[in-house]
């Protein structure tokens, strides 16, 4: 060849080959005297196999009064059988070179496992060991609580966390999807025996399919599964008789005032659907044009033009029985307001004009595309079959999928994103310091409601200078006492004093004293920036605080770590 | 059942093209996917003292476009598609990577040959990139407790500048960059007989020849890039440091050895050895020290796999109120053991169990086998150890595990960097031989460094911004502000995707 050809080649992205086939391995599927669903899928390209035994019982069949009770439980089924301990079954997978977990999301419960093909005799037994005999040892129970409750502190620092959690509460109500997250006390009053009733109740081979994918001969394993799991007896499944999420009829907006956040998460969000809706599809483009990936709408907007964030997206959330559709951003505070107008531009956009045949067809051949590369082990493999049990998919889905895909029209998506994208019904939850944001956001929803950190409702904090009466309440000398993740207190005292530039001190601490700056009071909570002086460099950390009379309550929040709390009185 | 393991062979086909580019095929048609893998031979150790970092401020010109291909534009064809990309830089090359749907193969092709062969190197380009690397490292690096001690710890072990110093490397050499300095680099290391061509998955074999003499032919080659001295005395640069962090909460302390070489018997060996030490929750340190005394909060280790002289690292953050230096002898007295008794029985199996299964869960994917292939093929000149290479560490002994440990861990030759909270008034054990008891720590413990783990099997949870649907993964628009690589270890299999 020439190099002038090359060269013209050279210049345009190069067409595609011909599609190749794509091989969907046919599972072999059965279901035993007790109800337990078996798939079998033979894929003996390599010597390994993938187990999962998943329950259609997730957090969202949690007792009311005990949130976080399905996880908890589903975490423990590993640390401890009636003739193993945690550390037996720990060294058993770690010899065979395989991995053992468990673990839970709102709609299922899973058994997971992969091994080398030679072992499977020995795995099978493990799953089954952990799931019909757990023994619920009173010392992992007890450190499994600890952890969970350490683990509630921790989320409750992540703003992603915060978000989340208001956004269910608004869009679900008194739909079990609503809480995301146990509270200490619910975790505090979970004993041993309710894990070992639950257990019993909740995990029921009628309820559960047993999917393995890999080198393995179907006759052979089914005689191996029929032993261990044959016997398991049947119980009565659960009813999901959940109320109806909330019919959104007006917009409004939910701050979580996090005085001092740098950033505003910011999540806008419309009720959605089922997994199984025949909308799905229709929605699915709809979303890959709008925000799915990093060449949609929102995130060429938002990040790419304007710069506001390093990634704006929409998210699909569709459940076993109900679902939302949300748009979503972590922006810099000063552009809060100019993110939620070029939010409610694109939802517009999308939902009043058709897209156009390029954005459709870059989006079919995004979807078409991940798709293979999704199967490629057999742990993306096997995730498929889990999800096309336990939302009670098509048995021909993974065949049609890309067919699917292509089938969906402009008018499809323009029906879809009227019925699905309604700006004026949406519940704009905003993750964000409060008094620098609430005027930002007044222009997009006359109603607004606010939270603490700590998820409950407050009052609107105050974009008012300071009072002389609020002043006088903190300025003065705070005797404070710091907790530490491990349970040690750091003694500080806490100094504010009015200066003719505004309000002024410091902290003094064995962490080394800090000056106080951007001191901001809105009546009786206050923020501010403590900076740290070592060898001529600063690093600075977040203080707030909330004061009652003479005593204080607040958080110090260090980079890269979960905010100290503390606690203090005026000397 | 161990010992007659047998790998599934991996198809395997080599060849060089006129300019010198390498190039291995692995045709494989299980999956209608494709992986591509670009290796330059180039990396921290090839630059020179005042030019550190060089390599990896390169590897964000990359991404700043070519001759056909806009700035940018290379991650939204690619995402278009479907696909995923992605570079790294290490002491030893600077890789870039594409996993696409099998039909868009020749769009890899196109991108990573009109970079190859015009990349824009121009003064805008380098400005704006040196100040996203400058930004990156303060934000991954300056900003992060303990990160930049991990940097420490290889100038105290290694005496060579050339292997001594950070991927990173200095803001004052970056800023000192002109734009000469960098199209010189370019001519000299991103010339096709300096690269690795690898390409994995589902093609035809003719077909691919094509589009590979297409897309890659035209490109000159260059002379050879100047050689690399990375020879080494045995001695450690240094045996103690104390490193003033500002950001640490904590006192920690990092331990560093000299070992030899990678693909040698004494670093499989060792590398075995690390895994028994300090691999998993069921290793030795994990099991005495984080579930036994209950003295620390994180036991992390690693292997720095290098072409030549290696290191190996392990890294304490004990609790507070924990006494340092007895943590640090309660690590030697482990290491002894290890050298006098040697591994148990069921270690070796366990041993054996998890190379198996590492290498076969690896194989599955195309870009693991798409960048193991390129790697094999630029370091050793064989793509073929591929292959071979599991069973150097499956036919390793008990004994000569138990020798290298004496021999390597089990010596005063090696580094103790203890990781003091700067502004705190506790002074840190001043050598290992003679420790002083550390003091009440005044800070809470901080989350360890963040270790890769395997991908979790467990469904998504709805706390977490994820979708619970089979679109489910939210695609993390990678722009190249890949750190540069931590010390890391490429055993057979330590899992895909872990470039």
């Amino acid at each position: 060849m020439n190099m002038s050809s090359t060269e013209t080649v050279r210049q345009k992205p190069p067409p595609t080959l011909p599609a190749r086939p794509i091989h969907i391995p046919r599972p072999f599927e059965t279901t035993l005297s007790n109800g337990l669903q078996v798939v079998i899928v033979e894929d003996g390209r390599l010597p390994l196999i993938s187990y999962r035994l998943t329950f259609r019982s997730g957090d969202a069949q949690d007792p009311t009064e005990l949130p976080g009770l399905t996880d908890l439980m589903a975490g423990l089924l590993t640390e401890g059988t009636e003739s193993r301990t945690s550390l037996e079954i720990a060294d058993e997978v770690a010899r065979i070179g395989a991995s053992l977990t468990a673990g839970a999301n709102s709609d299922y419960t899973t058994v997971a496992s992969s091994s080398l093909a030679n072992f499977s005799d020995l795995v099978l037994e493990l799953m089954a060991d952990v799931t019909l005999r757990p023994s619920f040892p009173e010392n992992e129970v007890e450190l499994s609580k600890q952890n969970t409750i350490e683990s509630l502190k921790q989320q409750r620092a992540q703003p992603s966390f915060l978000a989340t959690e208001v956004v269910s509460r608004v869009m679900y109500g008194e739909h079990p999807y609503s809480v995301v997250a146990p509270t200490p006390e619910s975790i505090t009053a979970t004993t041993r025996d309710r894990l070992v009733s639950f257990r019993r109740a909740r995990l029921i081979p009628n309820n559960a399919v047993l999917i393995l994918v890999g080198d393995l001969k179907a006759e052979q394993v089914l005689k191996r599964i029929e032993q261990l799991f044959g016997e398991w007896t049947p119980g009565e499944i659960a009813v999901e008789n959940f109320p109806a999420p909330p019919v959104r009829t007006s917009r409004s907006a939910y701050i979580v005032d996090r005085p001092g956040s740098a950033q505003s998460n910011i999540v806008i969000a419309n009720a959605g659907m089922t997994r199984t809706s025949p909308d799905y599809f229709p929605m699915l483009l709809m979303h890959t044009v709008l925000g799915a990936n990093a060449s949609s709408r929102l995130f060429m907007n938002l990040r790419e033009e304007k710069g506001y964030t390093y990634g704006a997206y929409s998210t699909l959330d569709a459940r076993r029985s109900a679902g939302t559709f949300r748009a979503s951003a972590e922006v810099r505070t000063p552009v809060t307001g100019d993110s939620l107008k070029e939010f409610f531009y694109e939802l517009n956009r999308i939902r009043n004009e058709k897209v156009s045949q390029k954005e459709i067809d870059d989006a079919k051949s995004y979807l078409t595309g991940v798709f293979p590369i999704r199967l490629e082990t057999q742990e993306g493999l096997i995730d498929q079959f889990v999800q096309i049990k336990m939302f009670g998919l098509p048995k021909d889905y993974l065949e049609t999928y890309r067919d699917r895909v292509q089938a969906v029209n402009i008018d499809q998506i323009r029906d879809v994103a009227s019925r699905y994208v309604t700006p004026d019904q949406a519940a704009i939850v905003i993750v964000g310091d409060g008094r620098h944001i609430i005027e930002q956001v007044e222009p997009y929803s006359g109603e607004i409601e606010f939270y603490n950190t700590a998820g409950k409702r407050k009052d609107r904090p105050s974009t008012a200078p300071p009072s002389a009466a609020s002043i006088s309440s903190i300025a003065g000398k705070w005797s404070l006492e710091i907790d530490t993740p491990l349970g040690q207190t750091i003694p500080a005292v806490l100094t504010v004093e009015e200066l003719p530039t505004g309000l002024g001190g410091k902290v003094e601490s064995e962490m080394g004293d800090a000056v106080l700056t951007s001191v901001e009071l809105n009546q009786h909570e206050f923020t501010a920036t403590l900076s740290f002086d070592m060898d001529g460099h600063t690093f600075d950390a977040q203080i707030a605080g909330e004061i009652a009379g003479n005593q204080m309550t607040g958080t110090i929040s260090l980079q890269n770590t979960p905010p100290l709390s503390f606690h203090g009185a005026k000397e | 059942m161990a010992e007659t393991f047998q790998l599934p062979p991996t198809s395997i086909e080599q060849f060089t093209l006129a300019n010198g580019l390498r190039v291995v095929l692995n045709e494989d048609h299980s999956v209608p996917v494709v992986s591509v893998a670009v290796y330059y031979d180039v990396g921290s150790r090839n630059e020179k003292f005042g030019r550190t970092g060089f390599a990896h401020l390169f590897e964000h010109m990359m991404f700043q476009g070519s001759e056909n291909v806009p700035k940018a534009a290379h991650f939204q064809y690619i995402f278009n598609a479907g696909g995923t990309m992605n570079g790294t830089t290490s002491t030893e090359r600077t890789n870039y990577f594409e996993t696409l749907p099998a039909n868009h193969l020749p769009l890899a092709l196109w991108l990573e040959s009109d970079r190859m062969r015009s990349l824009k190197v121009t003064q805008e380009n380098l400005d704006n990139q040196r100040h996203a690397v400058q930004e990156e490292k303060r934000l991954r690096y300056d900003n992060q407790p303990y990160v930049n001690a991990f940097l420490r710890i290889n100038e105290l072990i290694f005496k060579n500048p050339a292997n001594a110093h950070s991927t990173i490397g200095s803001m004052e050499d970056l800023d000192a960059a002109t734009i000469d300095d960098v199209r010189e680099f370019f001519r000299i290391y991103y010339a096709p007989n300096n690269a690795v061509l690898t390409i994995a998955g589902d093609f035809e074999r003719d077909e691919v020849r094509r589009l590979v003499e297409l897309y890659f032919t035209d490109i000159s080659s260059q002379p050879s890039p100047p050689p690399v001295d990375v020879s080494e005395p045995a001695e450690v640069a240094a045996l103690q440091e104390t490193f003033y962090d500002k950001l640490a909460p904590a006192p920690a302390f990092v331990l560093g050895w000299k070992i030899p070489a990678r693909r040698t018997p004494e670093f499989y060996a060792l590398s075995l050895a690390s895994e028994l030490l300090f691999e998993g929750d069921s290793s030795r340190l994990y099991q005495k020290l984080v579930k036994g005394d209950e003295s620390v909060v994180s036991i992390q280790g690693g292997l720095d796999e290098r072409r030549g002289p290696s290191a190996l690292y392990i890294f304490a953050l004990p609790k507070p109120g924990e006494d340092v230096a007895t943590i640090r002898s309660q690590i030697f007295d482990e290491i002894r053991r290890l050298s006098t008794d040697g591994p148990t029985q069921p270690e070796m199996e366990k041993l054996r169990n998890s190379l198996c299964n590492d290498a076969v869960r690896g194989r599955q994917s195309t870009m693991y086998r798409a960048q193991r292939l390129s790697e094999y093929t630029l370091y050793d000149g064989d793509p073929n150890v591929f292959d071979a290479e599991l069973d150097h560490y499956l036919s390793v002994t008990a004994d000569q595990i138990k020798t290298v440990v004496n021999k390597y861990l089990n010596v005063d030759n090696r580094v103790v960097l203890d990781i003091v909270p700067e502004g705190s008034a506790e002074e840190p054990a001043t050598t290992a031989a003679s420790p002083q008891p550390p003091g009440e720590p005044k800070q809470p413990s901080a989350p360890a460094p963040q270790v890769p783990s395997r991908p979790s099997a467990q469904p998504p949870k709805t706390t977490e911004p994820e979708v619970v649907e089979i679109e489910g993964e939210k695609p993390h628009p990678e722009k190249p502000e890949q750190p540069a690589d931590p010390p890391k270890h490429t055993r057979p299999g330590s899992g895909p995707l872990h470039p």
